[in-house]
């Protein structure tokens, strides 16, 4: 197969579309891959038993077609403590802070305890153990969503697997193209979630650059939600794009139907970077919470992961109630585009059709 | 019989002299716990030479100290950097290898 959307990326792969879906929903993943894209299914939080279980689950629908899981490494780690210790740790200001804001917006208490508060630790043990499963699966991609990979590299080529590594500064990307990372996804500020200061158009062209030559395909991450990016991200070099965001509506999504709502409803302005939700920036939609932390009267927002767990109740309340007027998500600055719940099969055509599209101007201009 | 023996742990640790006092960034992060998000911290200061080796590959860490730039809240002085993350800033220590 020829044509503008044919890269690297799709040869190294053996996909027909070079559209990359991160998702959490096993049932995307499936849907992306059967339908001729690539799919990495986020693993972060689940046991090695629970990550093996979805391996053998997406592995029985897609026909031997490759797929990805992605685990998020630490790359720093302060002093260890109990959940006690650190609830303790919460000073009365902002205690006082999170009981205002529960009772000017009347959060219910939450049904389920957050997972936060039976945390079992997320250290480089865990880390090591989630490893062992992507290596004993011989998983074809294992994707590093935020720490280096250039530690398993040898053992993972050994087995026959491939590593992606995702950076947000082009010195990361130079670092993991030493180390031999098999490709690297260049993600800017727009992303959902955690993301560098530096914009996708900005990185992309630095982190292709430090590739030229290499043969290592770059992946563009961070808003793409329409043809007309992963358009202009081949134009700007990279050999496909990495979405998320776009799939969170999507029908075959698990995220509950309010949220869904409340994505489909979102303005790109309605994604806000702020610590408030964890003590780490990130990309989430805006909501009461955020409103509030943003105030004057604001006490100081707590180091991680006091935070998240201060934040732990509020969430896990608009969860289990469905309160779509207090939720909040990791959401890209391309909400924008997402406006509707559509299969993903439909999500995946309407991108390579309109990106096609844009080529055909250009070629007939 | 009780089991008195104590639980070893995760990593084997070990120190690189060559490596101390080095000027270096990392750029640190973590999962978020009880989340599927993660987030980015940055770190500057001095490494103090003292390494951790977690699992068969190894995946070595460093201790970082005299923290210049640390999180908004971050009230500790010191943090754990996985050496792929590490960039050494002084040039005479640059050619050390940050993993064997």
């Amino acid at each position: 197969m020829s044509g503008p959307l044919h890269t690297p990326l799709c040869d190294k792969l053996g996909i027909e579309y070079p559209i990359v879906a991160f998702t959490h929903c096993k049932d995307v993943a499936v849907a992306v891959i059967n339908s001729g894209g690539f799919a990495v299914l986020g693993e972060a939080l689940h046991t090695p038993d629970h990550i093996a279980a979805d391996i053998k689950w997406i592995r029985e629908r897609i026909g031997g077609k490759p797929f990805g899981i992605d685990l998020v490494l630490p790359s720093s780690v302060p002093e260890e403590k109990s959940v006690e210790e650190l609830m303790a740790m919460i000073p009365p200001e902002q205690r006082a802070f999170e009981q205002k804001i529960k009772e000017k917006y009347n959060v219910p208490d939450p049904k389920v305890r957050p997972d936060i508060h039976v945390w079992g630790g997320l250290d480089q043990k865990r880390a090591l153990n989630q490893l062992e499963v992507i290596f004993d699966e011989r998983v074809p991609v294992f994707a590093s969503g935020l720490g280096s990979p250039a530690f398993l590299l040898k053992r993972a080529h050994e087995l026959g697997m491939q590593v992606w590594g995702l950076v947000g500064k082009p010195r990361q990307a130079k670092k993991q193209l030493a180390a031999g990372t098999d490709v690297i996804i260049a993600q800017g500020f727009d992303a959902a979630g955690h993301t560098g200061n530096i914009g996708t158009f900005s990185i992309v062209p630095q982190v292709v650059d430090a590739a030229r030559g290499t043969g290592v395909p770059i992946i563009a991450a961070g808003g793409v939600t329409t043809g007309r990016h992963l358009a202009a991200a081949l134009a700007l070099g990279a050999d496909g794009v990495w979405t998320g965001s776009l799939w969170l509506a999507s029908r075959e999504s698990d995220v509950n139907l309010p949220l869904k709502e409340r994505l489909i409803e979102a303005e790109t302005d309605d994604t806000v970077y702020s610590d408030c939700i964890s003590g780490y920036t990130m990309r989430t939609t805006r909501s009461p919470w955020h409103n509030e932390w943003a105030s004057e009267e604001a006490p100081e927002v707590l180091k991680p992961p006091l935070q998240m767990i201060l934040s732990s109740n509020y969430i896990q309340g608009s969860l289990d109630y469905q309160r779509k007027d207090l939720m909040t998500e990791a959401a890209g600055q391309g909400i924008h585009y997402v406006t509707e719940m559509k299969p993903a099969r439909q999500i995946l055509s309407d991108i390579v059709e309109e990106a096609l599209d844009v080529f055909d101007r250009f070629a007939n201009a | 019989m009780p089991d008195d023996k104590a639980e070893e742990p995760p990593f084997r640790s070990g120190f690189e002299p060559r490596l101390r006092g080095a000027r270096a960034e990392c750029d640190g992060g973590a999962p978020v716990v009880g989340t599927h998000l993660a987030g980015r911290q940055d770190f500057a200061g001095r490494l103090t030479g003292n390494y951790r080796d977690f699992g068969p590959y190894p995946w070595r860490w460093y201790l970082m100290t005299e923290l210049t730039k640390k999180p908004n809240g971050y009230s500790l002085d010191a943090v754990w950097c996985d050496s792929g993350n590490l960039t050494i800033l002084d040039e005479d220590k640059l050619s050390i290898p940050l993993v064997p």
